[in-house]
């Protein structure tokens, strides 16, 4: 058990920066999710923690170990792989077997430890298969049980659902967060799936373009966002980005004049963005709301219904009730909720706080 | 006539034109398979039907063949090159797909332009050599030359089934606490070994079917067997019944390692690790 730490970590192949200077310090037994696109640096940065890289500058430290110059093998992590890394000729038992006897685990403790870490994924009958015989989830789970089997300092874990299909994917996410709760370790997790993230996390560094844009817990990350990539990089569907120009109050989009409430903390900016999210914004008859417009399109997903309304070239999406029933190019009014809107500015792309 | 019988008449010169083929291909091998038990005037009396003897064999391998020898040094020249090569070209295999070497697109390259230069172009440069090395009609001096020829092919065999090796298992090796070598003997061999051993019989004929260098740089002691097949015929005129039961002895090991190789051929070129 054991925190880890990135100071000042760069990661450049010639003149292209994967990890541009990060600092981070994941504290002992916190679940970390690395969140973002593809290409922007979460892998990288897991794979340097794990010694699969070298960083090109800065530290890295497990506990309080500089860990640059160790091999894998040497800073007692252990990792999941986005595809299992599975040893085809070994069985689930030989795999599971391995980081222990390779470090040269008595053969009698071998056994009891391997049945335990099976126990804990629920493998116990697949011992002696081999891994071409297992369907998908069964192999992450061997993927899993291998990684546990050794109780390492920290675990890493890279896009380890993401191979999955969707039923199998949302039943895993539960069993990943009951074992890591039961097994106390420090853990490092990729995704690119913001609800991975969100469900998982402690916290969630959000990276994009080798840095981190934001670092906090998921309510920080969803309620409060530091940048417009955050802010609709997190949730589906994904916030309302309306440009336009804030003047004493007013948000200016095209020929319309939008009256934001008082609450908020500027008054007056040109090139603003609006950010509210689609649970944020409720739709009622027009001239009640902040906002009249016609409806664009109508969406049921179940449980619930997306409306969404165009403004001049932009688009607003509203999620409201599943019951909510309106028409298309029926004019309806928008209500925006005081207590959950955002600006940012357009340029910077940073957030607006007064 | 009508497209249907056009049809048929197509295939039916399909057909022919395949068993003309097989023919011209398989006929030579069935003669040379016949001649071997056929006496040495029934060789030339080219009787399809006869009485097979079985002494051309015997005879082969007594004075003053002695195909026997030659068999020998056949089979040590062979193995001990695919023993020496297999290894080496393992290395230089992993190297080449795993380490991002400086020039290795140039390096691949010039290892496979050595197969370009004709052999009899440098074979008398070899003799000379050897000569001033006193390694002329030695087993060492063939098995240098044949590792020098089957290395090339055994080093791009090996790469491409070390590349369908998918990182990730690697990598989790590293992470699940092993060394590079450990990596390499737990991990990479045990996957490659369909490949290796591919590549191992494709370089075990290549080194048993070599015959000019043979040629040349042996001529008594060292003589390997299709040099001795040649020699059939300087040393008694043309005893074909003797040449082809040497030519059944040195074809039937080929057939057979051919016959496995094919087998294990297909699952090496689409083998892959599980995902």
């Amino acid at each position: 058990m054991a925190s880890v730490s990135l100071n000042n970590v760069t990661k450049a192949w010639g003149s292209v920066k994967g990890v541009d200077d990060q600092s981070l310090h994941i504290a002992d037994r916190e679940f970390l999710v690395l969140l973002g696109p593809s290409g922007c640096g979460k892998t990288t940065t897991m794979r340097m923690i794990a010694g699969l890289e070298e960083p090109t500058s800065g530290d890295i430290l497990i506990g309080d170990r500089r860990v640059n110059d160790e091999l894998p093998k040497d800073r007692d992590v252990a990792m999941v792989f986005q595809n299992y890394g599975l040893y085809p000729h070994m069985t689930v038992r030989g795999n599971i077997a391995y980081p222990l006897k390779v470090r040269g685990t008595p053969t009698e403790e071998i056994g009891p430890r391997v049945e335990a870490a099976a126990e804990q994924v629920e493998l116990t009958e697949l011992l002696d298969r081999k891994p071409k015989a297992l369907s998908g989830g069964q192999r992450q789970r061997v993927a899993l049980a291998r990684a546990i089997v050794r109780t390492p300092t920290v675990f890493l874990m890279d896009e380890p659902l993401s191979n999955l299909d969707a039923k199998l994917r949302v039943s895993m996410r539960a069993e990943l967060k009951n074992l890591s709760h039961r097994l106390q370790v420090t853990t490092v997790y990729v995704t690119h799936d913001q609800i991975e993230a969100m469900t998982l996390a402690d916290r969630v560094a959000v990276m994009q373009g080798g840095r981190i844009q934001q670092l906090g817990t998921p309510e920080a990350i969803y309620n409060d966002p530091e940048t417009l990539f955050v802010a609709s990089f997190i949730g589906s569907p994904a916030m309302n980005l309306v440009r336009g120009q804030l003047e004493a109050g007013a948000l200016k989009v095209g020929e319309r004049s939008i009256r934001l409430p008082d609450s908020l903390p500027v008054r007056d900016h040109a090139d603003a963005v609006l950010g509210a999210r689609p649970e944020d914004i409720d739709v009622v008859d027009a001239g009640q709301g902040h906002i009249d417009a016609e409806v664009f399109a109508v969406e049921n997903t179940g449980d619930s219904v997306l409306i969404t309304v165009r403004l001049g070239d932009q688009k607003l999406t509203s999620r409201g009730d599943r019951y909510l029933k309106r028409a298309i190019d029926e004019r309806i009014g928008l209500k925006l909720n005081e207590d959950h809107l955002y600006l940012f500015d357009a340029v910077s792309e940073k957030r607006l706080r007064g | 006539m009508t497209p249907r019988t056009r049809r048929r008449l197509l295939v039916m010169l399909q057909h022919i034109a395949i068993v003309l083929f097989i023919l011209v291909m398989m006929v030579p091998i069935i003669w040379i398979a016949l001649a071997a038990f056929k006496r040495h005037v029934d060789v030339y009396q080219l009787k399809l039907l006869f009485t097979p003897v079985l002494d051309n064999f015997s005879r082969v391998f007594a004075e003053p063949y002695n195909l026997g020898e030659k068999l020998f040094n056949s089979t040590v020249v062979a193995a001990v090159t695919v023993l020496l090569a297999i290894p080496v070209a393992t290395a230089a295999a992993y190297a080449f797909s795993r380490f991002r070497l400086r020039a290795q697109t140039f390096l691949l390259a010039i290892i496979l332009a050595t197969q370009f230069v004709p052999a009899v172009v440098i074979v008398l440069p070899f003799f000379v050599m050897y000569r001033d090395l006193g390694l002329l009609d030695t087993l060492t001096g063939l098995i240098i030359v044949n590792l020098a020829i089957v290395m090339p092919f055994a080093i791009w065999m090996i790469k491409g089934f070390i590349d369908g090796i998918p990182i990730d298992t690697e990598e989790a090796a590293l992470v699940d606490g092993s060394s590079r070598l450990q990596v390499i003997r737990n991990i990479v061999l045990p996957m490659a070994a369909p490949g290796l051993v591919t590549a191992g019989i494709f370089c075990f004929i290549i080194a048993w079917n070599e015959f000019l260098f043979a040629l040349i740089l042996t001529s008594k002691d060292a003589v390997t067997l299709p040099v001795g097949l040649a020699l059939f015929k300087a040393e008694e005129g043309d005893l074909w019944n003797l040449m082809a039961a040497a030519g059944i002895i040195i074809m039937v090991p080929m057939f057979v390692l051919a016959l496995i190789i094919r087998r294990h051929f297909v699952q090496g070129m689409t083998m892959g690790a599980v995902r």
